[in-house]
């Protein structure tokens, strides 16, 4: 965002203004301070200090959190334990598939429909609603309309592959790891590729028409005008669009946690899931922070990235 | 430029087509609602009930408290995007207008506390909240669902407030307004829109929240919000798909409603802050 800097020459006029002008430059001022202050405290309260207490409580042996009593001695076992666990390594690498393979699903989704309905024709405003419409749609729910689908017995997308030819007999996708792997995918980019859809299709808007009309009036191909144009004017976008999605899989419970439980045999269990599955299956709340720990750090680096990537965003 | 025909016609067969059959899934949920139970048993599926059932939702209304749990979630979602856009004017108008030491580097954290992980944070703030007697309790998650909403609301309000002239605090200002009375009365009165976006995105937050109400409100029944009342239903009654689909729509009509009315304001303020 810009920041305002065309005020000048208003000053003489404005005595008042003189002892607080937030034109100028350096603006600082005690209310500035006693807006902030209740933000500060409410997200010092709420999120600073129980990341505090999280990484305080990865470097005690605690089973169940109890802020009341004395803190235990400090130990690096829990940090050991996980990095010779082997649970542990599944759920980097089930996390990493899964960032992965979901997003570039939600990419090539959102990439095309974007540009679909970036075209000008009657139903164009429709198109774009529906497109997007999954976004709308709770996590929660998402998980109910596609455990339905993909029911052993009744679900349509049996019947549908029965019908096809590609399977001779119901799959119980639930049971099997890579079956319901793959049904983990599908619900995530269906519900995440609107996500990209909506930044694509701001970010082609924004693309001025006369670099296509020029590159029509040279005779560049609709392929050509792709690669050339619109691919590079979306390139910050892209960026900031690809990291965001990449940390919403990171970091998803919901999705997978109603649909599978991370199971079967570990097959679905990202970080997240063996995080909260340690925490309060287990109530081992020091190992748990101690995978919490590991995934935050990925996220600042990750989030870290993003804004280096996008300096526009201050 | 002109498109010919053929061009035309690949068009819309490709537009038809794709939002068909990314939204069936929204469909077929619709009609699993309106299905009878055994029907949903029959194999070929049918792709329109032959007797739309519906009744299905005023029963499922009457069977369930499924009212209690969407008035939980409007409590728990009122409560904490109340409490999130409370302080996020304050602050986003401060980031927006001020140049306040530290200012640079709170509004650095608050876009990664953006990103941080629920499944860190429930660890402590169960530790938290438990020790204020707070698990079960609806605050619970009124204080969780604002660690969720207020680093949102604070960019997008401050991006809002960017968009706005600063010749109209000046001009209250020379007509005798105090610096807070000019934002009172003046910039926050123009940013309405703007605020009533960044309001509703953050009930979308709040209402889509299942992480916290699991771990906080797991075993108090009657505070359950509607996406841990469906989670329930869907444990438990495997075979009645129906009846679990009925309930889905209801919870998910508020959000799909906000999302059809103001969809271009929610789609501004998703992409507030991090597209130019």
């Amino acid at each position: 965002m810009s920041r305002h800097t065309l005020r000048q020459g208003e000053a003489p006029t404005m005595p008042r203004a003189a002892f607080l002008d937030l034109a100028r430059p350096s603006r600082r001022h005690w209310l500035g301070y006693l807006l902030l202050a209740p933000a500060v405290l409410l997200i010092g309260l709420i999120i600073v200090y129980p990341l505090f207490v999280s990484v305080d409580l990865s470097f005690q042996n605690v089973n169940i959190a109890r802020l009341d009593q004395a803190r235990r001695p400090f130990t690096t076992a829990n940090y050991e334990r996980l990095f010779a666990s082997e649970d542990f390594w599944n759920a980097c690498w089930v996390t990493f598939k899964l960032v992965v393979i979901v997003s570039t699903g939600c990419f090539l989704l959102g990439m095309a429909t974007a540009l679909l309905v970036n075209n000008r024709f009657k139903g164009q405003a429709l198109a774009r609603l529906l497109v997007a419409l999954p976004w709308a749609v709770p996590e929660v729910i998402a998980v109910v309309i596609f455990a339905w689908l993909f029911d052993s017995s009744f679900g349509l997308m049996n019947w549908i592959f029965i019908k096809l030819g590609l399977v001779d007999t119901t799959i119980n996708w639930f049971s099997s790891p890579s079956a319901s792997f793959a049904v983990v995918c599908v619900v995530m980019i269906w519900k995440g590729y609107p996500f990209v859809s909506i930044m694509l299709l701001a970010g082609l808007q924004s693309i001025p028409e006369d670099f296509y009309n020029a590159a029509r009036v040279d005779g560049a191909s609709a392929w050509q005008r792709l690669l050339n144009i619109t691919i590079p004017s979306l390139m910050p976008v892209l960026g900031v669009t690809l990291v965001l999605v990449m940390l919403w899989v990171f970091r998803d419970f919901s999705i997978i946690y109603v649909l599978t439980g991370g199971g079967p045999l570990k097959a679905t269990q990202s970080l997240s899931i063996m995080t909260y599955e340690q925490a309060f299956g287990f109530f081992k709340m020091g190992y748990a922070s101690a995978i919490g720990v590991i995934t935050l750090i990925v996220c600042i680096i990750a989030s870290r990235l993003m804004i280096a990537r996008a300096p526009d965003t201050m | 430029m002109k498109r010919n025909r053929l061009d035309s016609v690949l068009l819309y067969a490709t537009a038809i087509l794709t939002c068909a059959l990314l939204v069936f899934p929204i469909y077929w949920l619709v009609v699993t609602a309106l299905s009878e139970p055994d029907q949903l048993r029959q194999l070929p599926p049918k792709f329109w009930p032959d007797q739309p059932r519906w009744g299905v939702f005023a029963q499922i209304l009457a069977e369930r408290p499924i009212l209690q749990w969407l008035g939980n979630s409007a409590l728990a979602a009122i409560g904490a995007v109340t409490l999130s856009m409370t302080v996020s004017v304050l602050a986003g108008y401060s980031l927006s207008r001020f140049k306040v030491r530290g200012g640079q580097s709170l509004g650095l954290f608050i876009l990664t506390a953006k990103m941080l992980p629920a499944t860190l944070l429930v660890i402590p703030l169960f530790g938290i909240f438990r020790q204020l007697e707070l698990i079960g309790s609806l605050w619970s998650i009124i204080l969780a669902h604002a660690t969720l909403i207020i680093p949102f609301t604070t960019w997008m309000l401050k991006g809002y407030f960017d968009t706005i002239p600063r010749e109209l605090e000046q001009a209250a200002m020379v007509d005798g307004c105090s610096p807070l009375g000019a934002m009172v009365r003046v910039i926050l009165p123009v940013s309405a829109p703007g605020l009533a976006a960044t309001a509703l995105y953050g009930f979308v937050l709040s209402w889509s929240d299942y992480a916290y109400a699991r771990t906080f409100l797991t075993n108090a029944q009657t505070n359950w919000t509607a996406n841990l009342g469906i989670t329930t239903m869907k444990g438990e009654y495997v075979s009645n798909w129906s009846d679990i689909s009925a309930a889905s729509i209801l919870v998910a009509l508020p959000i799909l409603l906000i999302y059809l009315f103001l969809e271009r304001y929610l789609v501004g303020g998703l992409t507030a802050g991090s597209d130019k």
